[in-house]
């Protein structure tokens, strides 16, 4: 996935971050246990803050295990929970057809080893499916629909993030009521920002390789950039994303990772975007990627 | 209904001041301001008048518990009324009936049959523009949103409501913000920029004769 979703790390207390941590650790071994060891590969930051918003109140059982990576000790890990379960079943839905995508479009050998890769995820694929029969229809048709506005180069930058959008929405569903859809308003702008952020930063790549990107369509560029009043346009859409998950996160139930939670949102998500924007997300993101 | 006290989120013992504080906290985050054209503006706004009720009984029974103290009702939040008497309902004023309709169905988050109804229509005027964008925006596709509205506004430019959903888009719109989060995801007004607007409006003052920064 893409790893825009996280915490600032110098703002958590130490006894949140310990929790941050306790929950990536969970949802890669959760992904361990329910899909085997090649899918625990697949732990991300994403993921990690759906599994925050999806567990409830009351969900926190925590266990020291250890891990290959410090096979020296032991780390406190949230144990297996509804919100870990679902987080972890809908993150090998995704990476299955992210990887799918893959195989469609990139040089023949990087093709081939999508399609190795496709083959090795192929029976987790299908046991997540089985598990979210819901996300995984959702995840087919919009990636579908993304597919079809990217051939006939969609200039509308609105909908071309939509199916993304749409996708992230779809995993906060199940939660039934008024949460449902506080949860899929939050997790549908969270979809668009991170669509939006990603062809940013994606931009002077596809240019170079003329992929498609729907800001080469939707604003006319200058020398492969962004205009000035364009990138102040592109961050106020950002800016009124970031308002509705706002407004959508204040209204949710208070839970023991409501900080954390704030954090990502008032914190994370805007330092992610300065970083991609002044081009300097990369090392940022290398600098910072050990948990 | 549910303890006054847990709602707005202090110990029975709270002083006052501190009822007062977590009210006001709590009236800040759900202001309808944060919720224009939001489709959890109903949720919001329940919210808003749990907090309200919340805060009501613990001011009456306080009043009724020390009676003839200093402790009066007019303490009680002045804007409040406001909070409570906000609307959201677009009044239609124009003369199709159509699009009266369409007003309702946005209203009712119907977005779907009002896009659908709209996108049948073969006159593309500026309240049409309009209505489009509203459409857009409560979808949460506000780039396309900004630019219908900014043809609606162009198109009539001295209407007064096209006017000012060019404006609230314009501005970044407003959002809850807990203390000490004040960045956004525009650019960022840093404590650098700060120093330098201020060294500059020390300079255009004392050019008019004043001074801003008496020492410089």
């Amino acid at each position: 996935m893409y790893g825009y979703v996280r915490p600032e790390k110098g703002e958590l207390k130490i006894r949140e971050y310990q929790r941050y941590r306790g929950v990536y650790c969970g949802l890669c071994h959760d992904l361990r246990r329910r899909y085997g060891p090649f899918c625990r590969l697949l732990v991300n930051y994403d993921f990690t803050f759906l599994a925050m918003l999806l567990a409830g109140e009351g969900e926190e059982n925590t266990c020291d295990k250890r891990c290959p990576v410090h096979p020296a000790r032991k780390y406190p890990c949230l144990g297996a929970c509804m919100g870990l379960d679902t987080a972890a079943d809908e993150t090998v839905i995704l990476a299955w057809w992210k990887l799918r995508d893959g195989a469609r479009d990139e040089s023949l050998l990087k093709s081939l080893l999508y399609r190795i890769a496709c083959l090795i995820l192929r029976r987790a694929y299908k046991k997540a499916t089985d598990r979210q029969p819901g996300f995984a229809s959702v995840v087919e048709t919009q990636l579908l629909r993304l597919n079809r506005l990217e051939d006939a180069k969609s200039s509308s930058l609105d909908e071309t993030a939509d199916a993304f959008a749409c996708i992230l929405r779809a995993a906060g569903e199940g939660a039934g009521g008024d949460r449902s859809r506080i949860l899929g308003e939050l997790l549908y702008h969270l979809g668009r920002i991170i669509y939006i952020l990603d062809a940013v930063d994606d931009l002077a790549r596809d240019e170079r390789s003329g992929d498609y990107n729907p800001l080469r369509y939707r604003f006319n560029l200058e020398e492969g950039k962004l205009s000035q009043p364009d990138e102040a346009a592109l961050r106020l859409t950002l800016q009124h994303s970031h308002n509705s998950i706002s407004a959508a996160w204040a209204l949710l139930e208070p839970s023991p990772y409501s900080e954390i939670i704030s954090n990502v949102i008032y914190l994370g998500l805007p330092t992610v975007t300065q970083a991609i924007f002044a081009g300097t997300w990369h090392a940022h993101k290398r600098e910072r990627s050990k948990i | 209904m549910n303890d006054p006290y847990s709602v707005l989120g202090v110990s029975p013992n709270a002083s006052d001041e501190e009822v007062k504080k977590a009210y006001r906290d709590l009236a800040r985050k759900y202001h309808p301001d944060n919720y224009h054209d939001n489709p959890l503006a109903d949720l919001a706004s329940e919210k808003m008048k749990e907090i309200n009720e919340a805060y009501d009984e613990i001011t009456r029974s306080r009043e009724q518990g020390n009676s003839g103290s200093a402790y009066g009702g007019s303490s009680a939040y002045q804007q409040r009324q406001s909070y409570t008497g906000y609307q959201q309902q677009r009044s239609y004023t124009g003369g199709n009936a159509s699009y009266a309709q369409i007003r309702v169905l946005i209203n009712a988050n119907n977005l779907a049959q009002a896009e659908n109804m709209l996108n049948n229509m073969s006159v593309h005027d500026a309240e049409w523009n309009y209505l489009m964008g509203s459409v857009c925006w409560r979808k949460g596709w506000m780039d396309d949103a900004s630019r219908y509205f900014r043809t609606a506004s162009n198109m009539e430019p001295m209407n007064q409501e096209y006017r000012q959903a060019v404006q609230y888009m314009n501005q970044g719109g407003q959002a809850y913000r807990p203390a000490g989060a004040n960045m956004n995801m525009t650019n960022a007004d840093t404590a650098c920029n700060i120093c330098g607007n201020l060294l500059c409006m020390d300079c255009c003052c004392e050019m008019m004769g004043g001074d801003l920064i008496p020492c410089c």
